[in-house]
This record gives structure tokens, sequence and C-alpha cells, in this order.
């Protein structure tokens, strides 16, 4: 596992076990909205065309015994809408394309 | 009922008690590769010396059916005994007595031995190994785990309490462990986490097995939970015997004092390789110094960038902090800050002197780090340093770099002795880097900037990359090859002095968390 590390332009040679040194998450798709619990689609506030504000809530998750709004992630149009009322959807399942302005 | 029958009808008792849960029970928990818990005592204890108690309690639930159930002792096994000659509490929960589940009269025996502990001012040990609360109990349970939470809060500092995990310990349970100061877990025996495979998969719908979850060496690699990993369950006992050989019995107690030996691997001037940037192994040093060369190392399988231990200089034990070239060159990071800040009030709490080896280039750069909150981490270590009042001694062995050379207990953090190798390299940053900032300008505007930036770097090098500017301005006390370093830690174990607390006003500080 000989490798190098740089610190301070200085390149050391040393171990670096796996994991050891995570890059931050990638920044995420603010056009795309992923359920990010798995769970039940009890309500659709919006429609394929709509114009939304950034923070309106486009869908209810019903989740842990919880109704958790799923909000816009930009100002723009509903470009894609992936399920309806009733749906049971899967953790990082994607449900809105969105189209930001 | 005649003398002879009374005592037959006590022998017959006890007879069953000692079968614990059966036994099918006991045969279904060796095919499981687990010890019972009597078993497990004697495996610990000095032969013949547990001195049990409470062997008679009953729960007294009637709810559910319960009234109708008879549980050996309730499910755990508690009392004392000896360990190399000195006096322990120790509990053993049984699994084969409904499945060691913690009920009011259960937590009640553990919390017996507990405040015995404190009274007789003798280390805890505490054997884990319980499906969780007894559901039947409602929460009389509860009120068991949160009495024992409290006393183990209290017994905190005053005795050393350890920890096995020798099966399920899981939801509330895993915090009776977490408040002690070491957690011991066995491969393929131990599991510790709060909400299992089952309700992650239910909940988030991440699948993961429960040894990948929470198994032996999750615990003692990624989270840190565990100080001791072990291949069976005999193995974690010969390490609990060898940690304790370390360990006075309480804080108010001096350590143990062993017969002073020379280490078998004394340490040559060659210890460091030539180039500053090519790795070496910290634990060749240590070994190097300690007494006999003998150093239990806890953590191992943690932040291995840090290297924390006991060893003895002289028949006393040192707790050792050093920073391992090895991995990670050595840097600081979170999970390395927290290990030695831990350790480091550890010792403190118990009156053992720290010596601490310094290699370091400085903290880990990245935004997982900052994200992670090496800030708040890392103050840790300067905190943990700076409030020890037992004596603090430094080797500068190479780099100490920045914040990571006032971090590793340099004496402005109120070391008592640092001592520094003549290969040391005590400066705000290394040689390229400084030369890259001081010189930009010239490097920049230099018909040929590689042979200008170094020669800029050979030029910092040899103003600061060493313990000179330091000891000129009495930061380091002494220099000394290698090869002395044993010779000069023992002088300076003899006139270290630790720090006086004064009479301090304050409750107590707040450390960063």
């Amino acid at each position: 596992m000989a490798s190098k590390l740089v610190i301070d332009d200085t390149g050391y040679e040393t171990e670096i076990p796996e994991n050891s040194l995570k890059l931050g998450r990638p920044p995420a798709d603010p056009e795309i909205i992923k359920a990010f619990i798995p769970g039940t689609i009890v309500a659709v506030r919006t429609k394929v065309g709509e114009k939304v504000r950034e923070g309106d809530a486009l869908l209810l998750l019903d989740a842990m015994k919880m109704h958790n709004e799923v909000c816009s992630t930009v100002n723009g149009v509903v470009r894609e809408l992936l399920v309806t009322t009733g749906d049971k959807v899967e953790k990082g399942q994607l449900l809105i394309r969105l189209r930001k302005d | 009922m005649s003398i002879k029958k009374a005592i037959n009808d006590f022998f017959g008792r006890v007879a069953r008690l000692l079968k614990g849960g059966g036994d099918e029970a006991l045969e279904k928990q060796k095919k499981q590769g687990k010890l019972s818990a009597r078993e497990r005592l004697d495996g610990i204890l000095d032969p013949g010396s547990l001195f049990e108690t409470d062997m008679f309690v009953e729960h007294s639930s009637t709810d559910f059916g319960m009234d109708s159930k008879k549980l050996a002792g309730d499910g755990v096994v508690t009392g004392f005994g000896m360990v190399d000659g000195r006096p322990v509490s120790i509990f053993a929960q049984d699994f084969t007595v409904a499945g060691g589940s913690l009920g009011r009269a259960h937590a009640g025996k553990i919390v017996k031995i507990m405040d015995a502990s404190m009274a007789r001012r003798i280390p805890l040990i505490g054997i884990n190994d319980s499906g969780g609360a007894r559901i039947q109990e409602g929460v009389d349970s509860l009120c068991g785990y949160g009495d024992i939470f409290y006393r183990n809060t209290m017994l905190s500092g005053v005795v050393p309490q350890l920890s096995l995990i020798l099966g399920p310990c899981a939801g509330g349970a895993v915090y009776s462990p977490a408040l002690t100061d070491f957690v011991f877990v066995v491969n393929k025996v131990s599991n510790m986490f709060i909400t299992g495979p089952q309700v992650i998969k239910a909940v988030l719908g991440e699948e993961i097995s429960q040894e990948e979850l929470g198994g032996a060496m999750t615990q003692a690699s990624i989270t840190g939970n565990a100080h001791f990993y072990a291949e069976s369950e005999y193995e974690a006992f010969d390490q609990i015997r060898k940690l304790l050989s370390f360990l006075p019995s309480n804080c108010l107690e001096p350590t143990p004092e062993h017969k002073p030996v020379d280490p078998s691997r004394p340490l040559k001037d060659n210890v460091i390789p030539e180039d500053r940037r090519k790795a070496f192994d910290v634990h060749d040093v240590i070994r190097g110094i300690v007494d006999g060369s003998d150093f239990l190392e806890v953590h191992r399988h943690y932040a291995g960038n840090i290297v924390v231990g006991f060893g003895r200089l002289a028949g006393r034990t040192v707790g050792i902090i050093a920073n391992q070239p090895r991995v990670l060159a050595g840097v600081l990071d979170v999970n390395a800050s927290d290990k030695a800040a831990r350790f480091i009030r550890f010792c403190d709490a118990f009156s053992i002197p720290l010596l601490t080896f310094v290699d370091t280039p400085g903290y880990l750069p990245g935004v997982d780090q900052e994200h992670s909150g090496v800030i708040r981490h890392g103050a840790k270590l300067l905190y943990a340093y700076s409030e020890a009042l037992v004596p603090k001694l430094t080797v500068i062995m190479r780099k100490a770099y920045g914040g990571a050379y006032i971090a590793m207990c340099s004496r402005h953090l109120g070391a008592d002795f640092v001592i520094a190798w003549p290969t040391a390299e005590i400066a705000v940053m290394g040689s390229e880097g400084a030369a890259n900032i001081i010189f930009r300008k010239e490097i920049m505007e230099s018909a040929d900037p590689d042979a200008t930036r170094a020669e800029k770097v050979k030029e910092y090098e040899t103003k600061f990359a060493n313990p000179y500017v330091a000891a000129s301005r009495g930061y380091v006390d002494m220099i000394c090859p290698p090869g002395e370093t044993r010779k000069a830690l023992l002088n300076a174990m003899e006139y270290a002095g630790g720090t006086d607390p004064g009479n301090s006003f304050r409750r107590h500080g707040n450390i960063p968390l």
C-alpha cells in the first residue's frame, strides 16, 4: 500500500489506508428529486409543466409514520412526474425531474 | 427439615443455578462458539477466586406469564475476584438465561457490585452478552439500564472500567460499555449496534450484514468503539489481565510497580531513515525505549496514524502517544485527535505520566476532514494535553510542524521536559511549502524557477529544519541522539513533577466534544 501523501508541497512515502481520504460527496443535481427514505406517496401537489418555486411542496411521502413534504429544489418547471398517489417508493428512487429557469 | 436435608437441599439448588439456562441452552451457546458466563469468569479471574454474590436473586415480575418463569440468577452472574492477586468487581451476563435479557433484578445485581466497586475502589469488569431489555418488564428494565449508566459515569475516573462484548449488545445496552474506559471485542462473537440490520433495512432500505454493521472488526477499526480486538475469548482475557497489570486499582493509588528491565531491542541511532520523506514504524522507537520492549497498544486497528498504549519506564507505567509516519505520514486528523485525547484523559485521571513521540507534518487537508469537524475534534487534543496534570515528557524525533507541533504536547501546553533528536525539524511548515510561500516572487521571476526553488528550499531547510532554533528559545530542553533517549527519559521522569492542580474554583472545564 506504499503511496505518496503531499502535505505543504512535500510528498511523503507512506501507507494510505482505504477510506481514509474520502473526498466530499459530489454535489447533488438540483434538477432531479429522489426519495430520501422508502415509503408511500400519499399526495401529488403538482403536474407536468407547472411553474414551481424552490421550497414548494410537490409531493407528500409517508414514511416512518410521518408525512414528509418533498419540495422543489429549484425555481423552474416540472418536466417529468414519475409517481402517482399510492405508489410505494424505494430509497433513492427518482420521483421528479425539474428544469431550472 | 433436618440439618442434613437442608444442606442437601441447598446443594441441589446451587447445582441447578450453576447450570444457568440448562444443558440445552449451554450446548447452544457452545455451538455458537461462545463460552458460558461461568467459563468466562474462570478465564479472567485467578483460579478459584470468584466470590459470587446474589446467586439466588429472582425477578418478581408477573406480567405476560413471567410469574411462572424461573430465571437462574436472573440472567447474570455477579461478584468479585482476583486478577494477579488484585481485587476486582465483575459481572457476566448469561445468554442461556432468557437471552441474558436485562430486567430489574438483573440490573439490581450489577448495580450492587458497581456500588461495591466505588466503596472498595476496585476496577469493574463487565461481560456483555444480552439480547437487550427484558420487554415483559417494561419501564422497570429501562430503570435498570439508567441505574447502570449513572453508576458508570460516577465510577469514571475513580476506578478503571473494562467492558467485554461477548455476544450481542444492542440498543440502549451499548451505552454502558460506551461509558467505560476500555471495550474488548472478539472476532465472530461480538456485535454492537443501536439499530440492527432489519430495522435499518425497513427504515432506510439499506442492506448490511450484522457482522459488517457492528461486528468485532467494525467496532475496532471503523467506529473506534472497541479498544482491543481478539481472535478468541481467551485472547481477550489475556489482554484484560495484561491491561490491568499496567493500571492502578483506583485514582488514589499509584500504578503497580514492576521490576525495571532494559529494552530487549534498545534503540539505535539509525532508527529513522536518511531520507526525511521516507516513513518508519514508530513501534520500533517505542519498543526500543520501554522496559523489556513491552508495549500494550490500545486502539491498534483504529486511526493508525497515531499510536497509543502502555509501557513502563524504570518499572512504572507510562502512557505513550506517538505519531506514526508509516500511516498517512503521521498526520493529525479527526479520528487520531479523538483517539489520543481520550487516552490522555484516561492516563491523567489515573496518574499515569504521558510520554509523547512526535513526527508529524501537520493536519490532514481535505473537504472530508473540514466537514467532519477537524477543528472541533482537533481541539480535544490541545485540551486534553493542556489540562493533564501528570508529568508530561515529549520526544521530537523529526517533523514537528505548525499547529501539530503545538498540539503534540509541546512545552507550550505544559510539557515538563521536551527532548529533541538532532534530526528534529521544528518549524511552521516543511521547507518546500515554506519556500514556495516566502520566495514566491523570486521563484516566479527567476529565469530557472526550479533551480531557484531548490536553492530557497535548501536555504529554509538549513535555517529552520533543525531543533536548535526552538532550543535557543528554551522550547526544547535538551537534545540527544536516539540511542541516548531512554537514559534521558529515565532522568527526566525522575525530575518531572507534573502540574500542581492548585485550588481550582471551577467545577470542571468544558472540553470540546
